[in-house]
């Protein structure tokens, strides 16, 4: 425990550097700006700027775009307070009592607690990073491919149960991305596949281009397709002074924020869209264990609390998986893996020991973004409250000259740019049939890793599937996963069985 | 129903693709194992998904697929996609300033801003603006077209 309080101290020597200050400002600031303006998610927002850090070290690349991560989960909460539109899909639960707080003139201290409760989260997050991820990692040493290709069947098994309405369009969807991820070389025997003979399928599919086709272009389709009339909406901007929240008001917050940053840092570790699930979560509880639960969805500030709270945690926490096991769990950590591979970086258990500038380094950087973050959302809400006034009808076109050019920065190939559209399209139809993205983004990603995984055990145990079952850790997760499968089904099974019941 | 059709499809020519790589063996697998195993996987649950999603169109239980909460305009959809297509396509040719120029005031058109003066000016501040911020400040080296800026 020693050695983890040393090595961030040396962790924050790197984080103060001035130019990883001014990356962890700038990451800050854009993803704040990502998070408030809707038509635009971290997902799309993180791709879109991993060409910006091409010329960067890894350190400070990292530094920035984690901080568009975390930055979005504090700025989506100003969209959902101010226009009850969720700036990412993470602030949803926040808009029922925060749109309400603002109806009745309440918005300051909705805001200010978001703020707040955002930073204390970030806070206890990261000391649970610092203390849990070196232990992880070391244990994390007896991985071999088996368990890491269970680990990985595991996290779509259960990202596919929790996204969506459906587990089979999920999995579906898993399976898309996977076959997309095998477009290109073969890692193995370096044979072409799919390629039908063009040379720019043989580097695969730029999975930047489909995290902002499938997040940004697909966004912005989806916007463009309804009324004109309906894009614009009344923004309520809070005045400064009206931005402190009474004492009653934070001692009505501090259980629930705390509690939301337990329920937020637990989700985090698993696989799925630990934000969303997490502040669902501790909405559900608080209204659950409060004293006047009809007061929830009227404007509890509770609502607000909890639920905020908690998403910042979960995505603090969802970068232990990334860091230690080298496997995200969600689609933003995903497009963080591929930002960390460009800069020639594999994220692991070895990680920590072979770039410890980079972990400690981002990971003091995060306890410094939170503190801007916090003095960013307070004191210029206002100004962010009114960006929200630049009408949609000039944003969108806005949001997708970004796109485009971001695009062709990645590779200076506008091959890539005809690929974007064609996933901005694709989203933008599985948006109309229900089907996620988040799965098949995760699976492009992992695809190749765990293709390899798959074939590297097969090698090993002269083709007998056998092993995948004699490993303990590897059974473990199957086994995990088999539970996650099937317990669906059984709940199906007893739902029609009640239904048929009453009917009789 | 579309959806799940579209992906049997996508299923079966994936498979058929992949056998024509070498397969292997599972001791020592080809090419084409993998994204074999993935194209049946997939014919197989979107089998399933067809399957349940007519037996319950059999069953009369009436359940529309695509919620559609807000009377869209499918047009101005197409519109703003033919828009990028065709950026895209004069990207290299026409070059950055200009694309992004043309690009801004086709999309303010097609989602209604309607007066010229204000729909020119905007696209040409965006333009020169995204030209100053990615060219000349970031360095990046974006098409410069016949009109060479």
């Amino acid at each position: 425990m020693f050695e983890s309080v040393q090595q961030l101290a040396s962790g924050f020597t790197i984080a103060t550097t001035f130019y990883n200050l001014f990356y962890c400002l700038i990451g800050a600031i854009v993803g704040t700006l990502i998070g408030v303006l809707p038509g635009i998610g971290p997902i799309a927002g993180i791709a879109l700027l991993i060409p910006a850090t091409f010329g960067l070290h890894p350190t400070s690349a990292i530094i920035m775009l984690a901080g568009i991560y975390y930055g979005a989960m504090y700025g989506g909460s100003t969209t959902s307070i101010l226009l009850n539109v969720p700036g990412e899909t993470a602030s949803v639960i926040t808009c029922i009592d925060g749109y309400q707080m603002a109806q009745k003139g309440r918005a300051g201290p909705a805001l200010a607690i978001c703020a707040i409760g955002s930073f204390i989260a970030g806070t206890i997050g990261l000391f649970g990073l610092v203390f849990l991820a070196p232990p992880l990692a070391e244990a994390a040493l007896a991985f071999g491919p088996p368990e890491y290709f269970s680990l990985m069947v595991f996290g779509f098994i259960v990202l596919s149960n929790v996204t969506g309405t459906s587990l089979t369009k999920s999995l579906m969807m898993a399976i898309v991305g996977l076959i997309i991820g095998t477009i290109g070389l073969d890692p193995v025997t370096g044979d072409a596949r799919f390629t039908f003979g063009s040379v720019s399928f043989l580097g695969g599919i730029e999975f930047v281009a489909v995290a902002i086709g499938l997040f940004g272009i697909a966004e912005v389709l989806t916007n463009v397709e309804k009324p004109l009339e309906m894009l614009e909406q009344r923004v309520i901007v809070p005045r400064l002074r009206e931005l402190y929240p009474s004492l009653q008001d934070l001692k009505k917050s501090i259980t629930p924020i705390l509690r939301g940053t337990g329920i937020g840092f637990g989700v985090g570790l698993v696989p799925g869209p630990a934000p969303v699930i997490a502040t669902y979560s501790s909405y559900m509880i608080e209204r659950k264990i409060s004293k006047h639960p009809e007061e929830f969805g009227k404007g509890a500030i509770e609502g607000v609390a909890g639920p905020e709270s908690a998403n910042n945690s979960a995505s603090q926490s969802a970068f232990i998986p990334l860091f230690v096991l080298g496997i995200p769990f969600a689609p933003p950590t995903a497009i963080l893996l591929g930002a960390l591979l460009i800069h020639g970086v594999t994220p692991g258990p070895l990680l920590i020991s072979q770039h410890p500038e980079l972990f400690w380094g981002v990971i003091a950087s995060m306890y410094i973004g939170n503190f801007i973050l916090l003095i960013l959302n307070l004191p210029f809400v206002p100004l962010f409250a009114n960006i929200l006034r630049i009408p949609k009808k000039i944003l969108l076109p806005l949001i997708i000259l970004f796109c485009i050019t971001g695009q062709y920065t990645v590779n200076n190939s506008v091959f890539d740019i005809g690929i974007m559209l064609l996933f901005g399209a694709l989203g933008f139809l599985m948006r109309k049939w229900a089907y996620e993205g988040a799965p098949l983004l995760l699976a492009l990603v992992l695809g190749p890793r765990l293709e390899v995984a798959f074939r590297q055990s097969l090698m090993i145990s002269h083709g007998d599937f056998g092993f995948f079952i004699n490993r303990p850790i590897s059974m473990v997760f199957l086994l995990a996963t088999v539970l996650f499968l099937v317990i669906p089904l059984i709940r199906m099974t007893l739902k029609k069985q009640r239904r048929g019941e009453v009917k009789q | 129903m579309a959806g799940g059709m579209v992906l049997f499809l996508f299923g079966a020519i994936t498979a058929l693709l992949s056998l024509r790589m070498p397969i292997g063996t599972f001791r020592m697998a080809g090419a084409g194992l993998f994204p074999l195993c993935l194209g049946i996987l997939l014919m197989v649950l979107s089998g399933i998904f067809l399957l349940r999603f007519l037996l319950k169109k059999w069953q009369s239980v009436k359940k529309e697929e695509f919620p559609s909460e807000i009377p869209g305009s499918a047009m101005q959809v197409l519109f703003f996609m033919g828009t990028m297509i065709l950026a895209t396509f004069f990207f290299k040719i026409l070059g950055y300033p200009l694309v992004s120029f043309l690009l801004m005031v086709a999309l303010l058109r097609i989602l209604g801003m309607k007066q010229w003066p204000f729909n020119i000016s905007l696209s040409l501040i965006t333009a020169i603006a995204s030209y100053f911020l990615f060219v000349q400040w970031l360095k990046i080296p974006l098409p410069k077209g016949w009109i060479g800026l």
